[in-house]
């Protein structure tokens, strides 16, 4: 009795299909020649955001660091929480560019990787701001890298985004890198002779305080 | 007698009532010859927060989960804004759930550290359910507000999770400054974006089901266009 119950189920099944439900619109077709990135340019576009999100993750460490009860340096803490937000900015400034260029129409999940930062604690104000000088040097480096695998390809010459990554992503480097430097040198000649006095008033500084 | 009343001494200086303890460090260690001063109990920990349960690391967990979902809406945005999507609304919501996950997992940093603990990026949740290898961002309308809304579901009810741990009847884990936190800057505002959220689906759903689906595309679009001003 079941198997003639389940026969004629299935027989319903076949003769009476109920339309599926469609919960989507379909993708549409849209000519392709105007998407013209190349695949060694946009690899490299690709590790960039993925460096921007790192280098955020780290400067939020940097943060913490800096704001435990035992170094009290909240100067140093927002200046490192607000470059982990500027490099989150840098990373979506990055995806914005490649999806004006037709790209991450697929693998996008696959763009960013959430890793705990490296390091967890420096030494001092000083220390920490010269490995903030010394990560921005290495991310100058990379986006160099990214300029010349994007302006060397044999099919296709990537000059709008090559002036893009130069007026704005190289001389955002060239003014950050220049800041943490200016700061790091007043920061150790005010250590000299003075050194838990002086990093004390240069964070005040840095958060914005006249004392 | 006596050692009763050691026995005593010792009890309030380890209790709860930890008065004076910061002060001993200072006393004790002032005025010595060594060039150390070390003042262990000189800290901002007060409670029991970071020495008994489970409050302090489920709060670096809580810390990281925003961090993660932060990012992921994010490329849920990206997504959105691509071409083919080219739902400028959709991409809005989700950029906005973006910067709210990042402006909290900040501020919890800052709580963590408010409270005398260290930040761990590395630490994730005993409630945490095993990472999904299948996720995705490449979702369609209704499939990607399903999943806002059980993300966002997860972080409030990670909320209560950690408020109950922090409300518990005992004095090791009992911990009001934790449960007013995660009340006032946490569970209210996600019952509200819980609420739009489901909100969402049920309207994509009727345009879904109505008119044998002859309605959805038009209806795609213009709810695309109504998020655009509402989020
Ligand atoms: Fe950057
Ligand atoms: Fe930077």
């Amino acid at each position: 009795m079941k198997a003639v119950l389940f026969a004629v189920a299935a027989l319903l099944a076949v003769c009476i299909p109920i339309s599926a439900k469609q919960c989507n619109v379909n993708p549409v077709n849209i000519p392709k020649g105007w998407i013209t990135m190349q695949q060694s340019c946009r690899g490299s576009m690709r590790r960039q955001i993925q460096t921007e999100v790192g280098a955020s993750l780290q400067y939020l460490a940097m943060g913490a660091h800096f704001s435990r009860d035992g170094i009290n340096r909240p100067g140093f803490a927002k200046l490192f929480f607000d470059a982990a937000s500027e490099e989150r900015e840098h990373a979506m400034k990055l995806i914005d560019y490649l999806l004006m260029r037709g790209e991450l129409e697929t693998d996008v999940t696959s763009l960013i990787q959430i890793r705990a930062p490296e390091r967890k604690s420096w030494e001092s104000g000083v220390d920490a701001l010269e490995h903030a000088l010394k990560m921005e040097t290495e991310v100058t480096k990379s986006i160099r890298s990214v300029i010349i695998a994007c302006e060397s390809d044999p099919k296709f010459n990537d000059y709008h985004l090559v002036d893009y990554l130069t007026g704005e992503f190289l001389e955002e480097q060239y003014k950050g890198q220049r800041d943490l430097a200016g700061k790091a040198s007043t920061l150790k000649k005010m250590l000299d002779r003075h050194s838990s006095l002086g990093e004390f008033l240069f964070d005040k500084k840095l958060l914005g305080m006249d004392i | 007698m006596k050692m009763f009343a050691f026995l005593f001494g010792c009890m309030l200086a380890s209790g709860a009532f930890a008065a004076d303890t910061c002060y001993q460090d200072v006393s004790m260690d002032c005025g010595q010859a060594s060039n150390s001063l070390a003042l262990p109990r000189c800290n901002a920990v007060f409670g029991n927060y970071g020495r008994h349960g489970n409050v302090a690391t489920e709060m670096q967990a809580y810390a990281n989960l925003h961090l993660e979902r932060s990012y992921e809406y994010l490329l849920s945005a990206s997504y959105y804004n691509n071409y083919q999507t080219n739902r400028a609304g959709f991409s809005k919501l989700f950029r906005k759930l973006s910067d709210e996950a990042w402006e909290k997992s900040i501020e919890l940093i800052k709580h963590i550290t408010k409270r005398g603990d260290t930040m761990d990026f590395a630490r994730r949740s005993t409630q945490e359910e095993k990472t999904d290898k299948n996720y995705t961002v490449e979702l369609h309308e209704l499939e990607s507000l399903a999943k806002a809304l059980d993300t966002q579901k997860e972080l409030a009810e990670r909320a209560f999770y950690i408020h109950r741990e922090a409300t518990r009847n005992s004095p090791h884990t009992h911990d009001p400054e934790i449960a007013q936190y995660l009340e006032e800057e946490f569970v209210e505002k996600q019952a509200d974006t819980i609420r739009n959220l489901a909100g969402h689906t049920a309207d994509l759903k009727k345009f879904i089901l109505a008119n044998n689906g002859q309605d959805l595309s038009l209806a795609l679009y213009l709810f695309d266009e109504y998020l655009q001003k509402v989020v």
